[in-house]
């Protein structure tokens, strides 16, 4: 907000005119001394004299009396205190009816002040000119404040007023800023709650709010601001009454000098009116929260205050605006949420269970990123082939989100169809290239693929993605396929290697979520993966997988990670 | 970012997003759902022999895009080379080299793309991928420039 300065050319031209009304009794001029006066000594001057020191009106020039002259400097005969540029009832608070401002939204959350705490104070924080003189005067020098006080008194409330609005712009849009640039449903409503409830002046503030849960039922929370939890966790939630009926179902705001004496309070049992240790609430203001694209009613905020008359016009305009905002906020909130829930859902139910394989013990994982809200495009599979073969699958569609999701969904069916044809890995993967080529959007995924043949074979093609990783029964580690191929997308091509996969060969296959990140190269995630591994006892439990990925991500892991664990058992009992 | 801020709508960040870079950010919350800022950024500067577009930082899903519009914009000044200097990344993540495979595929016959890439940070992800079969890689900038 930009202020004006305090002593401009204006108020300099001011006080040379007003010290050449200082006139003797003979019309002429009388010399007149200029006193810078602090806030603090104006302060004194004000209880030192009667009440003069108040100008109603709002005016910039005050006439001191007697005691008051004497305080100021001894001998002085008159004297005119010009105040400073501005300060928006700078005295007496909440004595000119006509001029009294909203509490400023920028006030502590606590402030309440009352017109005797802040009259302590006449010229708020600022400072004061006093044109003294020692000589006789007459009066003209009276006519000439009243004439000024006529003329300025209508500009400075205006000026004030105007002030006023500019505050309350100024905290509007700052809320709103703050607001809607969260995404944490409890962080904004605790925000909107404290804002709304410091910018309004109640002695508290709530703001009742309806989410659904997983189940499709709808459920109420509650925040509270300027009052302990406590205070209200004895009641029952707020039911439909006359009172609240017309905030819960969206039909306006309801704003009230006593709520106690409106014809709809006190109208239901069992309390008629508030429970017995309710905050007392007189004033009362209750603005809806209303969805800007639904249209549906989220919640309301409810304003109450112990005195009576306390909401205005101001108050109630300031509320409806960070209802406004609330409303946008939470829109947000729950539309990203519900993209997030979805594309979980999505991503989740097109992973597979992993069939029993008789002679296999499977651990398969997938984790979705634990930091952010990121979902992204892993996927595992296990399949078992006509021939009696098993095939492992392992890859990442680059990106996040819901197309990812979708492009995993497509990519996942697109090579269990190629499997379940019985084709080798390398066309498995040249044929799914190929189809990805064909996708609008240009794609890349990485993808492992490995067929465990019957014959303790293990065949493998491995598209752009990381080496798998083979314990043998002996303890020793090798990986396999290491930069075969290029991504799918990318790569037309996918060699084929094999290797022998026999009773107490473990496999583990998994994605780059689990090795790599911002902070930690994928060279070196690969070996502590390695290190990791040899040090844990064979087979791997689907606790030890567990907290092989704990261990490696430290459990913070900003990417998804699927992982598939193969232990040969032996010829088990198939 | 996954989702579009409904910003005041006297912010100008707002209705200028996307071709303005002085303007003001609108306020984020640390630790909120807008984490997933880029840590990374991309420049871009024009050379004797074409456009230099450089990255810096983390090059992965949350920067991708900046290099994909950066890469946009460099082909619209009709550059005779575009390199894309990896040199100061940090972690370069399958979503960067995604943008790296297409930017190569999208120029290709009108533009000769090379990238600059040293340190294993950089290199062994592409080479894993074999992404250095098909990009034309050099150690440093200079040597990029340079190459016939």
């Amino acid at each position: 907000m930009t202020r004006m300065e305090d002593e401009g050319p204006e108020t300099d031209a001011l006080l040379t005119a007003l010290a050449s009304a200082f006139t003797g009794p003979d019309g002429r001029p009388v010399p007149v001394e200029r006193l810078a006066l602090t806030p603090e000594r104006l302060a004194r001057l004000h209880t030192e004299g009667s009440a003069v020191l108040r100008p109603t009106d709002g005016s910039a020039v005050l006439v001191l009396d007697d005691t008051q002259l004497a305080a100021l400097l001894p001998g002085a005969t008159a004297a005119l205190v010009v105040l400073d540029g501005h300060g928006g009832d700078p005295i007496g608070n909440g004595a000119a009816p006509t001029a009294a401002p909203t509490a400023s939204p920028t006030a502590s959350p606590t402030a309440s002040p009352t017109a005797s705490t802040a009259a302590t104070a006449p010229a708020g924080h600022d400072g004061a000119v006093a044109l003294v003189t020692r000589a006789p005067v007459g009066r003209s020098h009276l006519l000439a404040a009243r004439a000024v006080a006529a003329a300025t008194g209508g500009l400075r409330r205006a000026v004030d007023a105007l002030r006023t609005e500019a505050a309350v712009i100024d905290a509007l849009h700052s809320v709103g800023r703050r607001l809607t640039a969260q995404l944490d449903i409890d962080r904004i409503v605790q925000e909107a709650t404290d804002a709304a409830t410091t910018a309004v002046g109640a002695a508290f503030g709530a703001f009742f709010y309806n989410l659904v849960n997983q189940f499709g039922e709808s459920y109420t929370l509650y925040t509270l601001s300027g009052v302990p939890r406590e205070a209200f966790a004895r009641f029952p939630m707020p039911r439909n009454t006359e009172v609240f009926a017309p905030t819960f179902d969206g039909r306006g705001t309801v704003r009230s000098d006593d709520i106690t004496a409106d014809p709809r309070f006190g109208r239901n049992a069992p309390y008629h009116g508030m429970p017995e240790g309710h905050l007392p609430v007189r004033s009362y203001l209750a603005v809806s929260v209303i969805s800007p694209t639904s249209g549906e009613v989220l919640g309301g905020f409810f304003f109450g205050h112990p005195e009576p008359g306390r909401f205005t016009d101001r108050h109630q305009y300031v509320a409806e605006g960070i209802a406004g905002y609330s409303a946008i906020a939470l829109d947000n909130a729950r539309l990203f949420e519900r993209e997030r829930d979805f594309t979980r859902e999505l991503s989740r139910s097109m992973l597979p269970e992993a069939p029993a394989v008789p002679g296999l013990e499977l651990v398969t994982r997938y984790l979705p990123a634990a930091t952010g809200p990121k979902i992204g495009g892993d996927w595992f599979d296990v399949i078992r082939l006509v021939d009696g073969s098993t095939a492992f699958v392992i890859g990442d569609v680059v990106g996040h989100g819901v197309t990812a999701a979708t492009v995993m969904g497509q990519v996942r069916t697109a090579i269990r169809s190629y499997a379940l044809l019985g084709l080798p890995p390398s066309e498995v993967l040249r044929h799914v290239s190929a189809l990805l080529d064909s996708f609008a959007e240009s794609t890349f995924v990485t993808c492992f693929y490995a067929v465990h043949t019957p014959d303790d074979g293990l065949v493998f093609a491995n598209a752009g993605h990381l080496p798998a990783v083979l314990l043998r029964a002996d303890g020793t580690i090798e990986q396999l396929g290491e930069a075969l191929a290029q991504p799918l997308g990318v790569g037309t091509t996918f060699p084929e290697r094999t290797a022998l996969f026999r009773e107490g060969d473990d496999l583990l296959l998994y994605t780059d979520g689990l090795v790599e990140s911002r902070s930690r190269d994928v060279t070196q995630g690969i070996e502590w993966l390695l290190e990791a591994v040899a040090g844990l006892p064979r087979p791997l439990t689907g606790e030890a997988c567990d907290g092989l990925v704990q261990a490696l991500t430290g459990g913070a892991h900003d990417d998804d990670v699927a992982l598939i664990y193969v232990h040969r058992a032996g010829a088990g009992p198939a | 970012m996954p989702f579009a801020v409904q910003a005041d709508p006297v912010s100008p960040s707002c209705a200028a997003h996307g071709r303005m870079t002085a303007m003001t950010e609108p306020e984020r919350v640390v630790g909120g759902p807008f984490d997933d800022e880029p840590t990374g950024s991309v420049g871009l500067e024009e050379v004797p022999e074409g456009v230099v577009l450089a990255v810096r930082g983390a090059l992965d899903l949350s920067l991708a895009p900046k290099v994909q519009r950066a890469v946009e914009r460099a082909v619209r000044l009709r550059p005779a080379l575009l390199v894309i200097d990896l040199t100061e990344v940090s972690f370069l993540a399958s979503a960067g080299m995604a943008e790296l495979v297409r930017a190569n595929r999208q120029l290709q016959g009108q533009v000769p793309v090379r990238v600059v890439a040293a340190g294993r940070l950089v290199l062994r992800p592409l080479e894993l991928t074999r992404l250095t079969d098909e990009l034309a890689i050099h150690p440093t900038l200079d040597d990029a420039l340079a190459a016939g």
